[in-house]
């Protein structure tokens, strides 16, 4: 393992909360104080039982889910953003550009072929005047990442065709298009076999290496929670070392 | 965005469920724009039918008391700016019988005169015509059919076309020269329906308003005219208007003079009608106020005038109103395509949760959802809306061919041409009507959309992601 050199983090969670509120006006603690410091280029992995909260937690920091109280700061070179207090246009904007997210279930469109797939957070964020500007350039990048991937051939397949472990290849072409700082992975070979696993295991790893994304990965797999720069253990909603 | 045409084209790419929705608006617009257009072109055709047998105003007296002063009147309305002509007449309803007990409404009128106010010359048939429409029942005179000339129009009612006439049919017990029986021009329904033939001697009776006592006069039916409205061309019927005041009795003890029923006016324009309607009866309310020395002066009776549309307002009405009540029901047409655009976008919904959950993590925002929604409801709604205002376009365009063919087909006599003397379906689209279809259509759409689209904004992508 490489020692990470801890510069600046690109995201501060400070006393992050999430409590749900139950049927019978009873409320569940999920996390319950969470402080966290991801480094640039820095890979982190997280462990936890099930049901402790991990999931939420990534939801959180990619601002899907609204955290109950705390911080949480965003910074890229010399912009920073802070939640709350962000608008909902810089939300989507930093879901788009900040974040990538790689899910346990894959997540493809299956409506799209895998190049549109790995195009579509490009698309989401373009008018139409300035796709047609910015098309060849981003189909040109998703080509070099579906080739990083290995499925260089298979471009214009079907989603619904390709195998667990393709989908997952696809879907982290896909989390990189836009180059994010941050990588969240929420179990992302949770649902492949140990052949797979390994194979993605070693692809996070490389292009972690290669492209400097830092990487938060929740994971059940000792193998890629031993590859990780820092491993953190949730326990009843906090982290212990 | 981008992302919004780049899905929906994807999304309705491959399935067509979604079409269906399209195909029902394009229905609903389809039939709409058709219904519409012929209801107009009917409305159209009602109009001026009945705008050719009346003139463009009339000035009339009340039922019983009708008008004195006819030259003074006529005086009056000719010297008005914009009045091009006008005519006196005498109007009453009456009996007769020939094979069965039946009644008419004769109006007595100066032949040639009634002609520069009313379109009488352009209905008015001639024998050969009479014989043709009377051997096909179906039968309009064409369109571009050249108005009977003065003479003859004159000719028609002569005494040596009466005499001539019976000599050929060689009925009645001959030619009484003391006192010959007076012209009497029919529509061309009753001749068809046999209640009438050309050449009966016709006894009418009536009332006269002036002594209540019984009248007859005996006629001889010389002609026939077809103004192309069914209830006239049966009941109507036109005489001499000095023979039918004869027949009534209409001589006013009080004002020295044959009464008359009222005036009718034709004008150069008829859209200034409103105008000279006012200063007509201005002009002849003066008048009557005069005192009686005065040369000019007209006797007082009471007296209105109308346009010819205020004389058949409940028709015109009645058309009219029948058409927006066909539109509104036909509009529930479009409410149900509007309904199912609704349900096929909830599907769509429910089947893409997982992706607009998806779409919102890689950062679309909940507005973009929504409008991702809305657009492919309003694309469906839009692209039916053209198609139907294609097809409607078209059908009514060729919608005297479709209907030939259909009849040529299945035998099928969708319009049937007795009632309406219609040979050819009329279609007007007017631009009103494509708006009034178009216009709900759309807003339905959007509603139909809109739900749909709200409710997939509100779904929370959390869940929807953790789903497999
Ligand atoms: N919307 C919600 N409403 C109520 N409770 C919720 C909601 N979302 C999550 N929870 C609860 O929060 C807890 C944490 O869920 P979470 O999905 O974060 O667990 P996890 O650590 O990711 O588990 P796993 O390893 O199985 O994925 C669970 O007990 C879950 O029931
Ligand atoms: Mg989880």
């Amino acid at each position: 393992m490489n020692d990470p050199i801890p510069s600046l983090p690109v995201l501060i969670a400070r006393n992050l909360q999430r409590d749900f509120t139950l049927a019978g006006d009873k409320t569940l603690e999920v996390l319950r104080g969470i402080d966290l410091e991801i480094y640039e280029s820095e890979m982190v992995a997280v462990r936890g039982l099930s049901g402790v909260g991990k999931s939420t937690l990534l939801h959180c920091i990619g601002l899907l889910d609204t955290p109950t109280c705390g911080e949480l700061i965003y910074r890229d070179g010399e912009s920073t953003w802070q939640s709350p207090g962000i608008s909902e246009q810089n939300r989507c904007d930093l879901r788009n550009r900040f974040i990538g997210f790689v899910f346990q279930f894959f997540h493809l469109l299956n409506d799209l072929d895998v190049l549109e797939n790995v195009m579509l957070p490009s698309i989401v964020s373009c008018t139409s005047s300035q796709w047609r500007k910015k098309r060849s350039k981003v189909e040109t990048r998703a080509r070099e990442l579906l080739q990083r991937v290995d499925l260089e051939g298979r471009a214009r397949q079907a989603p619904g065709t390709l195998s667990g472990g393709e989908r997952q290849r696809v879907a982290i072409a896909r989390a990189l298009i836009n180059n994010p700082r941050l990588l969240l992975c929420d179990e992302p070979t949770g649902n492949l076999d140990t052949r797979n696993s390994e194979s993605i295991h070693t692809l996070l790893r490389e292009l972690h290496e290669e492209l400097g994304t830092s990487i938060l990965v929740v994971t059940h797999d000792p193998d890629l929670a031993n590859r990780a720069d820092r491993l953190l253990s949730m326990i009843d909603g906090k982290f212990h070392d | 965005m981008q992302y919004h045409s780049f899905l929906t084209r994807r999304y309705l790419r491959r399935r067509w469920a979604p079409w269906t929705a399209a195909i029902a608006v394009a229905l609903g617009v389809f039939s709409l724009i058709s219904v519409l257009a012929v209801m107009e072109g009917f409305k159209l055709e009602m109009r001026e039918r009945i705008r050719g047998s009346l003139s463009h105003l009339v000035v009339k007296g009340g039922a019983l008391q009708g008008l004195v002063g006819e030259d003074q009147i006529l005086e009056t309305i000719r010297s008005q700016p914009g009045v091009l002509a006008a005519s006196p007449f005498v109007e009453t309803l009456a009996i007769y019988k020939v094979t069965r007990l039946d009644h008419c409404l004769v109006r007595g009128i100066e032949p040639v005169q009634e002609s520069e106010v009313t379109d009488l010359g352009l209905y008015l048939l001639d024998n050969k015509e009479i014989d043709e429409l009377l051997a096909d029942p179906y039968k309009l005179l064409p369109d571009d059919r050249l108005p009977s000339s003065a003479e003859e129009i004159d000719n028609t009612f002569s005494l040596e076309r009466r005499r001539l006439i019976l000599r050929w049919k060689g009925k009645g017990e001959g030619f009484d020269e003391e006192s010959p029986p007076q012209a009497l021009v029919v529509g061309i329904e009753a001749l068809r329906s046999g209640r009438l033939a050309m050449g009966d001697v016709v006894q009418l009776s009536s009332y006269s308003p002036v002594t209540f006592e019984p009248c007859t006069g005996k006629f001889i039916v010389v002609g026939a005219f077809q103004s192309g409205v069914y209830e006239q061309d049966q009941r109507w019927a036109y005489a001499d208007i000095r023979a039918l005041q004869e027949m009534l009795d209409l001589w006013d003890e009080e004002a020295q003079d044959m009464r008359i029923s009222g005036v009718s006016v034709r004008l150069e324009d008829y859209s200034l009608a409103a105008v000279a309607k006012q200063q007509i009866e201005a002009e002849i309310s003066r008048r009557m106020e005069l005192s009686t020395i005065d040369e000019t002066a007209i006797p007082w009776r009471p007296s209105e005038v109308l346009t010819w549309e205020n004389q058949r307002e409940n028709l015109l009405q009645a058309v009219e109103i029948e058409k927006r009540i066909i539109a509104v029901m036909m509009l529930l047409i479009v409410a149900f395509a509007a309904a199912m655009i609704f349900l096929i976008l909830m599907l769509l919904v429910i089947e893409k949760n997982r992706d607009l959950g998806v779409l919102r993590a890689l950062g679309a925002s909940r507005n973009g959802v929504v409008l991702l929604v809305l657009r492919q409801g309003m694309l469906l709604c839009i692209t039916g809306t053209i198609l139907g205002l294609l097809g409607g376009w078209l059908l009514v365009e060729n919608i005297n061919y479709v209907h030939d063919t259909i009849r040529d087909l299945t035998g099928l006599q969708l319009f049937p041409p007795d009632i309406y003397y219609l040979e050819r379906i009329p279609a007007l689209l007017r631009w009103e009507d494509v708006a009034l279809v178009c216009v709900p259509t759309l807003v339905f759409g959007f509603l139909g959309s809109f739900f749909p689209a709200q409710w997939a904004g509100r779904r929370d992508p959390i869940k929807a992601l953790h789903h497999e």
